[in-house]
C-alpha cells in the first residue's frame, strides 16, 4: 500500500497517537504518558494503539505488570468509621467504661454489620486474645492489643489516598491485604487487588516515515455519514475519512444452528430424499424392545450391569404387549414358529419388563416392526442412545445412532449391498467400497461396510444385515427386512475439526460459536 | 468380543503354509476377525473376533483351521469323535453333583510335547472360553493336568469345605477348599459362583490326590503344566452339558491340530443326562439338517445351484450331502451355532466372498418423510436462529444437583427425575427433565465469551409420569435463555410472543410462581388451556448456584402437536 493511501485512511485517534510518539524526546511513551500528551481517554488510546500495532506503524517496547491495591466502597466506609473487629473493640470498651456489659447478642442487635462479618471478627479477636468471652456471652476487652486491627487501620488510612503497588508493603501486610481483598463470591471486603499492565510504545521505521504526511485537519473529517448530513445536504461540504479496509472486522454474536446438529440435519434430509420415513422412540425403554425383541438372549454378555444403564424407579414396566411377549419368549426358548432352534434356555418374562435407558437405536426399529408396517417401506431414526462406558475422548455418556430398516419382498443379500452402496455415495461421497462379514445378534447375514472417503481415506461407515426371522416373525413381519446402522460421528468430527467426541456436545459457547463444517 | 494374540510363525505352522502378516489380514474376514495391533518385531498380532456364537474361532488353532479349510476346499473330520470300544480312562461322577455343577467332560492328549507357544495359546484359550463363553466360569471352566501323575479312575464329587487339603496353583502351602475361597485371589474372584453350597465340587484320583477345585483353581501337584510335558488331561466342568462338551471339543481339536493324539474318556453319571448316563467325550453332538437350496438362493439373491452351495459349505468345514432341492448339512463337532437356515446362507456368502455378490438397488418406490415432531422442531429452530439465538446441543445425562438443587427445585413438585440405578458417576446419574439447566451450564462455563448470550436448544427430555407404561414420558421441549447486563422478563416475553405468533399458537401467561424464577417476574405458559411451560427471570439464588454473574432470563415449553 502506498503511503498517501495509508495516511488517508488513518483515524484521527491514530494520528494523535502518532504525533505524540513523534514529538517525544524519549525513546518510547507509556500508556499513562500517552494520556497526558494527547487529548484522548485511556480506552481511545488503547483502541488507536491496537490499530497501529496491526498496521505495524507502532511497536510494543516494554510491558510491565504491577499489582495494585486500592480501597473498595466497603473499604472507604471502614476507613471513615471502623472495620468490624475495630468497631467491636470500641463498643465493648466504651460500654465497660460506663460499667455496662456487652453481649454478642447486643452487638448483633445493632445491625451494624452482617452476622457473618461479626463472627469472623469475633474469631479473629478471640484468636488474638484481644477479647474474652465471659458467662452469658458477655464480652470484655483484654490487655492485649489486636495487631490485625492496628494494621488494618494503618493500611486503610494509607491506601485511602490512592492505589499503591502491592509489593510496596511488608510481607505481613501483603498477606493481610490479600486476606481482606475482594474475591469471587465475596464482594464485601475493604481492599481490591488488581493487576495493571503498563505498556510502552515507540514508532516503527514506517511510522516515523509517515509523520511528515499526517493530515492537519483530520479532526474535521467525517467518519460516519448521518441522517442529518443527508437531510440538510451538508455532506457536500465534508470530506470523508478513508477506511483501512484490510483490518479484521469486529466479531458479531449471531443466530446460528449448532454445527453438529446441522450435520445431522443434512443426514436426515438425505435419508428422506432416498424415501425413508422418520420413526421416533422413547429414551426409557424396556429390555424387551431394547434387546429381547432383537433376539439377544437374556444371558448375552452385553446385557450385564456393566453395559446398560438400568432405571432406578420404577424398575419394571407395567406390561409388555401381547402377542409379542409370548411370541418372542417362544422364539428365545425353542424358535417358536420361526424355523429356528432358538437359544434353548428358560426365558424370563419379568426380566423383559426391566427398564433401561435405550442402548441402541435398533430398539426403535423393533417397535416399528410391531406396528404392521406396509410392504414395501423404509424407515430411519436418529436416536439418542446410552452406554455404560467410562467417559473419555471416544466415549460420550449419550450419543446419536443413525439407524433404520427396509422392508420388501425383493429384499435379499444383494439388495442389502445395493442399499449400502447408495449410502456410501450419498453419505460419504465414496467411490470405493469394501463389504466384510460381520456379526450382530439380530442379523444374518451381517455386513460391515468400509468406504474410501475423499478426505478421510478408508473408514468403517456402518453395519447392516438381514434381520433374522427370529426378530421379524414374532413381531408379525413375514417379508425380508434389512437393518442398517451408520457410524457417522467420526465423519462429523473430522468435518467439524474436533478430536474429542465430547466436544460434539460441549457447553463452551465460544467453541460452539467457532465450530463449522469444513466439508 | 474377545481379543486374542496370535504369532505369525505359529499361525503359519497351523495353517500349513508360510503366511505373511498381510496374508493373515486378507484372510481374517473368513473368521470375522479384525487386526487391532501388529508388532513386526515379534510377529505378534492382536485380533478381535466379532462372532460371539463361534467360540471355536477365539484361538489361533481355530482361526487357522477355518482358513485352512477354505484354502484347501475341505477338512477331514477328527477321528477321535467316532472312537468305539473300551476306553482306558474313566471319570466317576458322584451323587449330589446335579445340584451344584452337574457336568464334566474330559479327554487325554498324548505324544504332543508342549511348546512355549503351544502352552501360551492353551492358557489363552482356556481363559477366553471360561470368561466370555463360560460367563466368567459360571457355566464353563477348564483345567489342564499332567496325565502321567494321575491314577484313574478320577472321581468328581462333593466334599465338606474343610475335609481335604491340597496346594492350589500360585501358593506354596496346602489349603482346604474353604481356605481357598477366603484367601486365594481366584477364590475371592470366582467364589461367588459357589455361594450357598454346603459342600463343594472337587476332582480327585484313585490315590486321593486332588486334581482341582472347580471352577476356582487347580492343584499345583497335578495341575501345573510345563513346557515339554507330553501327556495331558483336559477337563471341563459346568452347568450346561452341551456347552461343557463343546468347550472340550474345541480344546481337543486344537491339541489335535498341534499334533496330539486324543483319547476319549468315559464320564459315568449316577443320574440321567440329555446325553445318557455314560457320556464318552469329546462327543460330536451335531446332526445333519436338511436345508432348502431355494431358501439359500432367495436369501442371497442369486441362483447359485446345488453344486456351488455344496462346494462352498464343504470348503467352510461342513459335511454336506446334496439332493436336487436341498442340501443335508452337518456342522463340524467344534461348532454348535446352527439355529436357522440363514446361518448356513451366511456361511455360503462368506466362503464365496462378499465381493462376489454384485449389489443391486431395491426397485420399489417409497415416500420419505420427517415426523410431525421433527418438522415442527425444525420450524421452531429456524425462527429462533432468525431471532439471533445460537443453537446448543447438550448431553442429556447429568446430575441431580444440576437439574434440581441448582434450580431451587429441591422438595418441590418439580424434583422428580428419571434416575439411573447402576450409576457409574454421580455426574451422569439422571435424565434431564428440562433443557434450561443445560443452557445455564453453558452460561456458567462461558462468562468470558462476548455478550450478549442468546441460546436455545430443542430436544428430548424425560418427565416422570407414574401413569405411563414405563413410568416416564419422553417429550420434545424447547428452551431459550438470554444473558447480558440488561436481560429481563420483557425481552424474553417479546421473543416468546413473536415465536408463538409465527407458529400461530395462541397462548396466555399466568402469574404462577416457580422456584427457579423471581417471584412476580415469571409465569406459566398456557396453550389451549393447558400448561405447557414457564417463562421468567432466573432467581439470583439459581444464578449464584451456577456461579453466573450475569442477569439471565429464559423460557421453556413442551412442543405439542396441534390438534387437528
Amino acid at each position: 500500500m502506498n503511503s498517501s493511501n495509508q495516511t488517508d485512511s488513518l483515524h484521527p485517534l491514530e494520528i494523535q497517537v502518532l504525533r505524540a510518539l513523534g514529538a517525544t524526546t524519549s525513546e518510547s511513551l507509556k500508556d499513562s504518558e500517552l494520556v497526558q500528551s494527547t487529548t484522548l481517554t485511556p480506552s481511545q488510546i488503547s483502541m488507536a494503539v491496537g490499530w497501529l500495532l496491526t498496521k505495524q506503524l507502532v511497536s510494543l517496547v516494554s510491558e510491565t505488570t504491577t499489582t495494585y491495591v486500592a480501597l473498595t466502597d466497603v473499604g472507604t466506609q471502614f476507613q471513615q468509621a471502623a472495620s468490624p473487629p475495630e468497631w467491636i473493640l470500641q463498643v465493648v470498651y466504651a460500654a465497660s467504661q460506663e460499667g455496662q456489659i456487652t453481649t454478642v447478642k447486643d452487638l448483633q442487635a445493632t445491625g451494624q454489620f452482617q452476622p457473618s462479618e461479626l463472627s469472623r471478627a469475633f474469631g479473629l479477636l478471640k484468636k488474638e486474645e484481644a477479647l474474652s468471652l465471659g458467662p452469658g456471652g458477655s464480652l470484655q476487652t483484654t490487655e492485649k492489643k489486636s495487631a490485625v486491627v492496628g494494621s488494618l487501620r494503618k493500611l486503610l488510612n494509607q491506601i485511602n489516598e490512592k492505589a499503591y503497588p502491592l509489593n510496596s508493603f511488608s510481607d505481613d501486610h501483603q498477606a493481610l491485604l490479600r486476606q481482606y481483598a475482594v474475591k469471587r463470591g465475596n464482594t464485601q471486603e475493604p481492599f481490591r487487588i488488581d493487576d495493571h499492565t503498563e505498556r510502552a510504545y515507540a514508532l516503527t521505521h514506517e511510522g516515523r516515515n509517515l509523520l511528515p504526511n499526517l493530515r492537519e485537519n483530520a479532526a474535521q473529517e467525517i467518519s460516519q455519514l448521518t441522517p442529518e448530513l443527508l437531510k440538510d445536504g451538508s455532506w457536500r461540504n465534508c470530506s470523508f475519512r478513508k477506511y483501512s479496509i484490510h483490518l479484521r472486522p469486529p466479531r458479531l454474536a449471531v443466530g446460528r444452528r449448532h454445527a453438529y446438529r446441522e450435520f445431522l440435519d443434512t443426514v436426515k434430509t438425505k435419508l428422506t430424499s432416498m424415501g425413508f420415513q422418520e420413526m421416533r422412540g422413547e429414551l426409557v425403554e424396556t429390555e424387551f424392545w431394547d434387546m429381547d425383541a432383537l433376539f439377544m438372549p437374556q444371558f448375552h454378555p452385553a446385557r450385564a450391569i456393566h453395559d446398560v444403564y438400568f432405571v432406578k424407579e420404577p424398575t419394571h414396566a407395567k406390561r409388555i404387549p401381547e402377542p409379542f411377549l409370548r411370541q418372542v419368549a417362544e422364539t428365545h426358548k425353542n424358535g417358536g414358529g420361526t424355523g429356528s432352534k432358538g437359544w434353548q434356555y428358560s426365558y424370563d418374562p419379568e426380566r423383559a419388563k426391566r427398564l433401561v435407558l435405550r442402548s441402541q437405536g435398533t430398539a426403535v426399529s423393533a417397535r416399528t416392526l410391531a406396528t404392521n408396517p406396509p410392504n414395501p417401506s423404509k424407515f430411519f431414526s436418529i436416536a439418542r442412545c446410552f452406554r455404560y462406558d467410562q467417559v473419555d475422548a471416544t466415549h460420550a455418556t449419550d450419543f446419536f445412532q443413525v439407524e433404520g430398516i427396509v422392508l420388501g419382498s425383493d429384499i435379499n443379500f444383494r439388495t442389502l449391498l445395493g442399499l449400502l452402496k447408495l449410502f456410501a455415495t450419498e453419505m460419504a461421497q465414496a467411490k470405493e467400497i469394501r463389504f466384510l462379514p460381520a456379526y450382530f445378534p439380530f442379523t444374518e447375514p451381517s455386513v460391515e461396510m468400509h468406504v474410501r472417503h475423499p478426505k478421510l481415506g478408508w473408514m468403517e461407515l456402518g453395519g447392516a444385515g438381514l434381520f433374522r426371522s427370529e426378530v421379524t416373525v414374532p413381531l408379525g413381519v413375514t417379508v425380508p427386512v434389512i437393518a442398517w446402522g451408520l457410524g457417522l460421528d467420526r465423519m462429523a468430527m473430522v468435518a467439524l475439526g474436533i478430536q474429542d467426541i465430547r466436544d460434539l456436545f460441549t457447553s463452551d459457547l465460544d467453541a460452539v460459536r467457532n465450530m463449522r463444517r469444513k466439508f | 468380543m474377545p481379543t486374542i494374540s496370535i504369532f505369525q510363525e505359529d499361525f503359519s505352522q497351523l495353517v500349513g503354509q508360510l503366511a505373511s502378516m498381510e496374508d493373515i489380514e486378507k484372510w481374517l474376514p473368513l473368521v470375522k476377525g479384525e487386526v487391532k495391533d501388529v508388532s513386526h518385531d515379534t510377529g505378534e498380532m492382536r485380533i478381535e473376533l466379532q462372532d460371539t456364537n463361534r467360540p471355536d474361532l477365539w484361538c489361533v488353532e481355530g482361526i487357522a483351521r477355518q482358513i485352512r479349510a477354505v484354502l484347501t476346499g475341505s477338512l477331514l473330520p477328527y477321528s477321535f469323535f467316532s472312537s468305539r470300544g473300551r476306553t482306558k480312562r474313566r471319570i466317576q461322577v458322584l451323587q449330589g453333583m446335579e445340584t451344584v455343577r452337574p457336568f464334566v467332560a474330559a479327554c487325554a492328549s498324548l505324544s504332543y510335547s508342549m511348546t512355549q507357544e503351544g502352552l501360551a495359546q492353551c492358557i489363552q484359550t482356556q481363559e477366553k472360553l471360561a470368561d466370555a463363553f463360560g460367563r466368567k466360569r459360571e457355566t464353563v471352566s477348564i483345567g489342564l493336568y499332567r496325565l502321567a501323575s494321575i491314577a484313574f479312575p478320577v472321581t468328581y464329587g462333593l466334599v465338606k469345605p474343610d475335609e481335604v487339603r491340597f496346594t492350589p496353583l500360585g501358593f506354596e502351602e496346602k489349603m482346604t477348599p474353604h481356605e481357598v475361597l477366603t484367601l486365594h485371589p481366584k477364590g475371592l474372584e470366582y467364589g461367588g459362583i459357589l455361594t450357598n453350597c454346603e459342600r463343594l465340587p472337587l476332582l480327585w484320583d484313585t490315590n486321593g490326590q486332588v486334581l482341582s477345585f472347580p471352577p476356582i483353581i487347580n492343584s499345583r501337584e497335578l495341575g501345573e503344566v510345563h513346557i515339554g510335558n507330553t501327556d495331558l488331561l483336559v477337563e471341563v466342568t459346568g452347568t450346561d452339558l452341551s456347552m461343557v462338551v463343546l468347550a472340550l471339543n474345541i480344546f481337543a481339536s486344537n491339541l489335535a491340530d498341534r499334533g496330539a493324539t486324543i483319547e476319549p474318556i468315559d464320564i459315568v453319571y449316577p443320574y440321567e443326562t440329555t446325553m445318557g448316563k455314560t457320556v464318552r467325550t469329546p462327543l460330536d453332538m451335531g446332526s445333519a439338517q436338511s436345508v432348502s437350496v431355494q431358501a439359500i438362493e432367495q436369501a442371497l439373491g442369486m441362483s447359485l445351484g446345488v453344486k456351488a452351495i455344496q462346494a462352498a459349505l464343504a470348503s467352510y468345514g461342513y459335511q454336506v450331502k446334496a439332493t436336487r432341492q436341498s442340501v443335508s448339512v452337518k456342522l463340524p463337532a467344534y461348532r454348535n451355532d446352527f439355529m436357522h437356515v440363514m446361518d448356513v446362507a451366511e456361511d455360503v456368502a462368506i466362503t464365496r466372498g462378499y465381493d462376489s455378490f454384485s449389489p443391486i438397488m431395491p426397485q420399489t418406490f417409497t415416500v420419505g418423510a420427517l415426523s410431525q415432531q421433527e418438522q415442527t422442531s425444525d420450524r421452531l429452530r429456524d425462527l429462533l436462529v432468525g431471532f439471533g439465538f445460537q443453537e446448543m446441543f447438550s448431553n442429556i445425562l447429568a446430575s441431580r444437583q444440576e437439574f434440581v438443587e441448582r434450580m431451587r427445585l429441591a422438595d418441590t413438585e418439580h424434583e422428580l427425575l428419571v434416575e439411573v440405578d447402576n450409576v457409574m458417576s454421580l455426574t451422569y446419574a439422571c435424565l434431564r427433565p428440562s433443557i434450561l439447566p443445560c443452557l445455564l451450564r453453558v452460561e456458567a462455563l462461558s462468562p468470558r465469551v462476548f455478550y450478549p448470550h442468546l441460546l436455545f436448544e430443542v430436544g428430548e427430555v424425560a418427565q416422570v409420569d407414574r401413569e405411563a407404561d414405563v413410568g416416564s414420558r419422553t417429550i420434545l421441549s424447547l428452551a431459550a435463555i438470554s444473558a447480558h447486563p440488561g436481560a429481563n422478563f420483557s425481552e424474553m416475553h417479546s421473543y416468546l410472543d413473536l415465536l408463538m405468533y409465527y407458529m400461530a399458537w395462541p397462548y396466555d401467561l399466568e402469574p404462577v410462581s416457580h422456584p427457579s424464577f423471581l417471584d412476580g417476574r415469571g409465569g406459566q405458559i398456557r396453550c389451549q388451556d393447558q400448561m405447557v411451560g414457564y417463562i421468567g427471570e432466573f432467581h439470583p439464588e439459581v444464578l449464584e448456584a451456577w456461579q453466573i454473574d450475569m442477569p439471565t432470563s429464559g423460557f421453556e415449553f413442551e412442543i405439542r402437536l396441534p390438534k387437528i
